[in-house]
């Protein structure tokens, strides 16, 4: 009977993963509907949090419904290709469960026309790129890595946050769209740079920017699926689609043209140098995909409308092929157990479907006729001929072109063809049908739109029109028209093919260079990492010292400044109070209180101070008889001498333990800056009771109680009214209170005298 | 009057303070009781020391005149019983971990913050 239900539960396992995996399916094919059927731009609002002002403002122009058909796209096939990758896999629900999270957090955050609530969207993905890193969190590598990836993108979010939050402020809206057709107040303002600053931090840790773009390569210790979907196809492409959104508005300021430029540039040939580093497939296609995030970043800021078309056509193109190049990578590891590109050669005789699509993947990559990769790097060439960019830039271009035909080189050559000669313990074997498909759909919508592009022209030119208002359709006929691209194109494939030829000896040249591990931008996190426990222990050392006075004396004096600052801010009246005449009585009781409390100071024997300490209670009931308040002195009487009588019992008792016999002195009689601090504070409470006398009385309180107490209460005596009547739930709780600290004390009252511990 | 009061209050919070600052754990004890002590005595004086008639309604009236303020009394009534309960609380446990340490003295109790023994934590400091 257990087996049964323990089968029933296994069958179901899978049945609900099928029906998670069709979202984004059924997603993808309503958009689509939906696109053909409704002209774009679509909006709507959804009240959230009205008295923020904070609604669900959906606006979705070209640019997100580009966005959203690669999010549902690609994570249509991510999804079955994750059913196949982890078939069996015991927490294979628990990554299709964040997998659709991601996925509606993505699409929150680029539809999201608020921009609090894109931050929001923004960081779920954040957090849900964490967890799905550390998906195999047994792994002490994983857990560092999806550490460092939320650190990293998490601090970047709250820059970000503080950026929208100073723009929301000085533009006096959070809505996109009405900040996008009117600029001119925060271009205008002297914080814009700070701004920019701000939002730039924020767009270049989630897109991977030089120098916060070390989180990527280590976040590929995620599940394949993962890293095609999250770390390469979408949400990376974030920052980039954060940047394209705001492009109308700042694209005439110099500063955002050449921060992107430049920040775009270097990081792609960095990110290219670095490619040749590695051995692991998927850390070579993690670089490589920095270096197209770099080149995405340039193209965003640099001007013109051919810049906003590249932008769209290489963010598509890049989807195109890289998702299926990681699929490769993942088929890899699963038929053949390593990713190595070192171990693995010839793998077609194996793997003849997953060669297939690698190799279209590849051609895509580099460039070649015939695949959207083509189309985009044209659009590049075309919108860099149209901005006039630097030399500099274009070689830097080039050189990354170059390095993306080798690594497309690798994955479909170095691997697939030639002779198999690694010995090994068993045969690699293809992949199952579901992690074969994905990969050759991706490559297919490649060679279609490659060959016709003319069919995915109306949605680039709807995103491109996004990001630059006076583009229009000719444009793309521009871009495409370009017939002198061919021969930087087979330029490019040479050149790469000549890195590709010496891939092995650039590796080991470069590997003798490792100065740049220690000294990057990755050296500096982990020497943050190390020493921030430490200040923090020093800190913690330092406020909890574990010494009580000095625990006492900090609050005695925090409590001090925060009563003098407040007074002060108050600034009340000065004046002395009204003069009362009470007569000899309350003078001679005050002097018992001074006396007894002076006393107490210079008693060193415990029970001659527990006796003037119960002289300042005496005096204190003395007082209160003497102004009108009998009961309080009849308590006050009562307690102080159970009090006493309690204590000195006690002690008497503590000294025949002989545990009160003390040759020397704990401390001396007068501590200087213990009285000092004892006679300021109490200076401060006697100047605070000073002024609250000599305020007017307010004694709405006090007619309450005077003419309602014999009318509601049915009662003469006042206070017990109060207490008992009017506060009588206070009161309950009182007695509660003393009633639970008599059952404390009991038990260790027995125990008192009881030497065992 | 007030003055004589008011040099009586600050009299006996700068002794509650002085003696709570102590080394000496039952000094510290009754530094605390004195505190409380001296502002219950801020609390009732707040309400205005005019009159010794005590806030009884009389038997021929309706409603209570010329008395004493009774609010504060209620308050100060209040926190008497609160803080005894506070101190035989504490003095129990004070004469308590007094006997199982044999010592008073407050640096030499170190059972609840023992010292580090992780190197990144530097210890605790040593005892003057």
């Amino acid at each position: 009977m257990g087996r049964l239900s323990n089968n029933c539960k296994e069958a179901r396992a899978p049945l609900a993963n099928v029906f998670i995996s069709c979202v984004p399916s059924l997603l993808f094919l309503g958009l689509i509907l939906s696109l053909y059927h409704v002209p774009l731009p679509w909006t709507f609002v959804l009240p959230w949090v009205p008295s923020l002002n904070v609604d669900l403002d959906v606006y979705i122009d070209g640019l997100s419904a580009q966005f959203l058909l690669l999010i549902t796209g690609i994570g249509s096939l991510v999804f079955f290709y994750a059913r196949g990758y982890l078939a069996g896999h015991p927490k294979a629900k628990r990554l299709f469960i964040l997998l659709v999270l991601f996925l509606f957090a993505m699409i929150g955050a680029v539809v999201s026309d608020n921009l609090l609530v894109l931050f929001v969207f923004w960081e779920l993905t954040s957090v849900l790129s964490f967890l799905l890193v550390g998906f195999n969190h047994e792994d002490v590598g994983s857990r560092k890595s999806a550490q460092q990836a939320i650190l990293v993108t998490g601090v970047g979010g709250l820059f970000l946050l503080a950026g929208f939050i100073l723009l929301g402020e000085i533009a006096g809206t959070y809505s996109i769209q009405a900040f996008l057709h009117s600029p001119s107040v925060l271009i205008n303002d002297s914080r814009l740079g700070v701004v920019l600053v701000l939002i730039f931090v924020g767009a270049f840790t989630k897109s991977a920017q030089f120098p916060f773009h070390f989180w990527l390569p280590n976040a590929m210790a995620a599940p394949t699926p993962v890293s095609a979907y999250l770390h390469s196809a979408t949400m990376v492409k974030l920052g980039i689609y954060l940047l394209a959104r705001l492009d109308t508005a700042f694209s005439d300021i110099i500063f955002w043209e050449y921060a992107l430029v430049g920040t775009g540039t270097l990081t792609a040939v960095f990110a290219a140098v670095q490619t040749v580093y590695e051995r692991d497939l998927k850390r070579i296609l993690a670089w490589s995909t920095i270096a197209t995030l770099g080149t995405l970043v340039m193209l965003v800021g640099l001007p013109g409308h051919g810049a906003a078309l590249a932008t769209v056509a290489l963010f598509f193109a890049h989807a195109l092929y890289k998702a299926p190049l990681f699929f490769v990578a993942g088929n890899l590891d699963h038929g053949a157990g390593t990713r190595e590109i070192d171990k693995l050669t010839g793998m077609r005789h194996y793997m003849p479907w997953t060669a297939t699509a690698a190799l279209v993947a590849a051609l895509s990559m580099a460039g070649l006729p015939l695949t959207f990769g083509f189309v985009a790097k044209d659009a590049i060439s075309f919108a860099k001929a149209q901005a006039e960019v630097l030399h500099l830039v274009s070689y830097a271009t080039v050189f990354v072109n170059v390095v993306s035909v080798a690594v497309a080189a690798i994955a479909a050559i170095h691997i697939f063809w030639g002779h198999d000669t690694i010995p090994r313990k068993s045969h690699p074997h293809e992949a199952p049908a579901s992690m074969i498909i994905p990969p050759l759909m991706l490559v297919l919508c490649g060679i279609v739109f490659g060959l016709a592009p003319t069919l995915i022209d109306p949605l680039l030119g709807a995103a491109a029109k996004a990001m630059s208002p006076e583009f229009d359709a000719t444009t793309v006929n521009m871009a495409y028209d370009l017939a002198p691209v061919i021969e930087v194109t087979l330029g490019t494939i040479a050149l790469g093919l000549l890195v590709y030829l010496r891939w092995d000896w650039l590796h080991e040249r470069l590997s003798r260079i490792t100065f740049l591990e220690k000294v990057g931008p990755e050296g500096w996190y982990l020497a943050i990492m190390d020493t921030l426990p430490v200040i923090a222990a020093r800190l913690t050392r330092i406020v909890q010292h574990g010494i009580l006075p000095r625990y006492l004396m900090t609050m005695l004096v925090t409590v001090a400044v925060l009563l003098l600052v407040l007074l002060t801010a108050a600034d009340p009246p000065w004046l002395w109070p009204p003069s009362t005449n009470l007569g000899v009585p309350v003078a001679s009781a005050s002097l018992l209180i001074i006396v007894g409390g002076l006393a107490a100071c210079f008693v060193r024997d415990h029970l001659v101070l527990l006796l003037v300490g119960g002289l300042v209670g005496f005096g204190s009931a003395v007082l209160f008889m003497f102004t009108g308040a009998p009961d309080l002195a009849l308590t006050q009487f009562f307690v102080e001498t159970v009090f006493v009588v309690v204590v000195a019992t006690v002690l008497v008792k503590l000294r025949r333990l002989k545990i009160r016999d003390r040759q020397v002195p704990l401390e001396p009689l007068i501590r200087p800056l213990d009285l000092f601090v004892a006679m300021a504070f109490s200076l401060i409470v006697v100047v605070l009771t000073l002024l609250v006398s000599a305020l007017p009385f307010d004694a709405q309180l006090t007619d309450f109680y005077a003419t309602r107490s014999l009318a509601e209460a049915h009662g003469r005596n006042v206070v017990n009214l109060i207490l008992v009547d009017f506060r009588a739930l206070d009161t309950l709780g009182e007695i509660s209170v003393l009633f639970f600290s008599l059952i404390a004390v009991l038990p260790l009252l027995k125990r008192i005298g009881d030497k065992r511990p | 009057m007030i003055w004589a009061v008011l040099i009586a209050t600050g009299t006996v919070v700068a002794t509650g303070i002085y003696l709570a600052l102590s080394r000496d754990l039952f000094r510290c004890l009754i530094g605390l009781a004195l505190l409380g002590n001296g502002i219950n005595l801020v609390l009732f004086s707040s309400g205005r020391l005019n009159t010794q008639v005590p806030p009884i309604i009389k038997q021929a009236e309706t409603t209570l005149h010329n008395a004493a303020n009774a609010l504060p009394q209620a308050l100060v009534l209040t926190a008497i019983v609160i803080s005894f309960a506070l101190l035989c609380f504490s003095l129990v446990l004070a004469v308590r971990i007094i006997q199982l340490s044999g010592n008073d003295d407050i640096l030499a109790i170190r059972q609840a913050e023992p010292p580090a023994t992780d190197s990144i934590k530097p210890a605790l400091e040593e005892e003057p």
